[in-house]
């Protein structure tokens, strides 16, 4: 799982390289009149890119096949880390998502509130609600005296 | 001398209350979070940069050189008692720290780590004062070919630093080139990887770049290891320090011998004028150091106050030494000196040479609160609220990450009140996390971002001005010095054999 995990990171990371390569080529010439146009310096970095990227990827390929098949890797990896574990990254990058979706519409307060909740049970668990709910006012109180009171931070509010 | 008087002066400004209470919650929140393990001084500076657009660059400064002081000294309090260091630099402190706290000599041993960062943070924070100025000048001599050589060399030994990943690092400095190209082109009215954007015509903002890659990547990263948090929470539970902790006895300083405070120190200084060399490196050589010229090599990592005092007083020296490069060429040697760097930046001040020179009244001011708080908040703090440091340390992971990401998400949009901006920190923080889970250094990737447009600007500049002849820079001097450096540095980082770990 790792080693795909990894081969697949390294797979985006040549075709970022590949595709960037690509728009600096389309940018034009690189040298007009001995003079480095804009498309040079790109051009210049999306060759190492290319280069470093294809290097990791040369070396994970070649772990690979040292290692036979990866599916024992797998499963050991797999074992040792738990459901909650593995998901609670994604679950922190769809509440932050939704919190900057919310933002505005909602105002500072109402959307800030679900968001830090969101994150409070992502960080323990979903007993104790009230407890949070009230933990989460806190905090989001506690924000808005740190923005907009002390540092004249102007926040979105429901009302506009 | 003009400048240390400018320094002497800039003391009077911590009279001001105002200044004295950022100067003072800066050290406070620095100590915080180095010693709670997991978060760094880089991102309590990360956290608090929204927050220096409302304040005057010189009051943002002095607060942010007092969080730097802090984040190096207060990993200390649990790489002793718990042998887990709150922050990187703290490593090596553990080794000798910890057996220490075993034998029931902790307290000792957290006297010992206060008194090394006082002096090596003092040390630090007075060579870099007398030094600076002189570097600032012979940085003036930099012409256009020197400061491509040296931005290069600068990304190259930042790069070929990170020994093991050196290809993972390469690819992670292109990425932040790559990120720097996007938007007006320096030199011609023309876009670049805008795709039709108009928000990306400015190009990328670097406020979202710092909260992105080290504070949202850190809440992303802190999500997947929770268990270890319940165990740390336990073993403080066991802990009790008092105030009269921190105070070593002089019998015992005497012991350790100002030979080994100093050159800890000068080490700690030295390496930290290096780009990427950071409080670890710092620290480790400085232990490497002691260890290799003491009579009783065998005592180290059972439990020596030599390990630590070395190391202590080295990670803090570092401090000093990071900001020569930052003050004098606009290179930012470690995380926390580019987020200062953006500090300046986002005020609209240009780093470089001439920074020292033309705006020394605003750069003073931050050295004398980095002597400042070397000299009288590291012992004051540690003395007045270390014992509390390990309640603080025991926070409910929950909150503490409840308040990082309010803090986080929302200082993204006090930049330019908009919710791109949240957005660019959002993909730049998965960037930045899935680099990170497969260990590519960010710290690359920023330093990148940063130097690109110098970098690019200057290449152009150079070869536009030799008409295109890249011998241009092997034919100037300024130039021909960064390029022999550079081979200089790549022979003794990437080619010759490394030094033994100690322990």
């Amino acid at each position: 799982m790792l080693l795909n995990k990894n081969i697949i990171f390294y797979f985006l990371l040549f075709f970022l390289s590949v595709g960037y390569f690509v728009v600096a080529i389309n940018l034009g010439a690189p040298v007009v009149n001995n003079g480095l146009q804009p498309s040079a310096f790109p051009l210049l970095i999306g060759l190492f890119a290319m280069m470093f990227s294809s290097i990791l990827l040369y070396r994970e390929i070649k772990l690979i096949k040292s290692k036979g098949s990866c599916l024992a890797v797998d499963s050991e990896i797999n074992e040792t880390a738990s459901i909650k574990d593995r998901l609670a990254p994604f679950a922190i990058m769809l509440s932050i998502f939704l919190y900057i979706l919310l933002f505005s519409p909602l105002g500072y307060f109402l959307s800030s509130l679900l968001f830090v909740l969101s994150i409070i049970i992502i960080f323990s668990s979903v007993d104790k609600v009230i407890q949070k709910i009230i933990i989460s006012t806190v905090i989001v109180a506690f924000g808005y005296l740190v923005f907009e009171q002390m540092f004249n931070v102007r926040l979105p509010a429901l009302w506009g | 001398m003009e400048f240390i008087n400018l320094v002497l002066n800039s003391f009077s400004l911590l009279l001001s209350p105002q200044i004295l209470i950022y100067v003072v919650a800066g050290f406070l929140i620095g100590t915080i979070f180095a010693s709670i393990p997991g978060l760094t001084a880089t991102l309590a500076l990360a956290l608090l940069l929204p927050l220096t657009y409302s304040l005057d660059v010189s009051t943002a400064l002095m607060a942010c050189s007092s969080i730097y002081m802090a984040g190096m000294c207060g990993g200390s309090i649990t790489a002793t008692t718990i042998n887990i260091p709150g922050a990187p630099s703290s490593m090596m402190t553990a080794l000798d720290g910890y057996p220490m706290q075993l034998q029931g000599k902790g307290p000792l041993a957290l006297g010992h780590a206060a008194f090394g960062s006082m002096v090596g943070g003092a040390l630090g924070a007075i060579l870099l004062i007398a030094l600076a100025p002189f570097v600032a000048e012979v940085a003036l001599l930099v012409k256009t070919t020197g400061k491509f050589s040296l931005l290069a060399f600068a990304i190259i030994v930042i790069v070929i630093a990170q020994r093991g990943k050196v290809v993972k690092a390469g690819m992670a400095a292109c990425i932040g080139l790559m990120l720097a190209t996007v938007g007006l082109d320096a030199m011609e009215p023309m876009t670049r990887f805008t795709f039709g954007s108009s928000e990306l015509t400015a190009g990328l903002d670097l406020m979202p770049m710092i909260i992105g890659t080290f504070a949202i990547s850190e809440i992303l990263i802190q999500a997947k290891s929770n268990g270890c948090a319940e165990k740390m929470v336990d073993a403080l539970k066991k802990i009790k320090i008092c105030r009269r902790d921190f105070i070593p006895p002089l019998s015992e300083i005497r012991k350790v011998g100002l030979m080994c405070y100093l050159k800890s120190s000068f080490i700690g200084y030295a390496v930290g004028t290096l780009p990427g060399a950071g409080g670890s490196m710092g620290s480790f050589l400085a232990y490497a150091e002691t260890v290799r010229t003491s009579d009783e090599p065998e005592t180290f990592g059972k439990g020596n106050p030599k390990g630590i005092v070395a190391s202590e007083s080295a990670n803090n020296a570092v401090c000093g030494g990071a900001l020569v490069p930052m003050l004098t060429f606009g290179i930012p040697g470690d995380p926390v000196t580019a987020i200062m760097l953006g500090v300046l930046v986002i005020n609209g001040i240009q780093p470089g040479p001439q920074l020292m020179s033309g705006q020394a009244e605003l750069i003073a001011p931050m050295l004398a609160s980095l002597v400042f708080s070397a000299l009288i908040l590291i012992p004051l703090t540690l003395y007045l609220l270390g014992p509390y440091f390990i309640k603080i340390v025991a926070i409910r992971k929950d909150i503490l990450y409840g308040i990082i990401s309010l803090l986080a998400v929302v200082g993204s949009y006090v930049a330019t009140f908009s919710t791109f901006q949240m957005m660019m920190s959002l993909v730049m923080g998965i960037l930045a996390y899935y680099l990170r889970k497969h260990d590519f250094p960010v710290i690359t990737l920023l330093l990148g971002f940063i130097l690109g447009p110098n970098l690019e600007e200057f290449l152009r500049r150079s070869l536009s001005l030799s008409n295109g002849n890249p011998m241009t820079f092997f034919t100037n001097y300024d130039s021909l010095f960064f390029v022999i450096l550079t081979l200089v540095f790549v022979y003794f980082l990437a080619i010759k054999k490394p030094m033994k770990k100690p322990y």
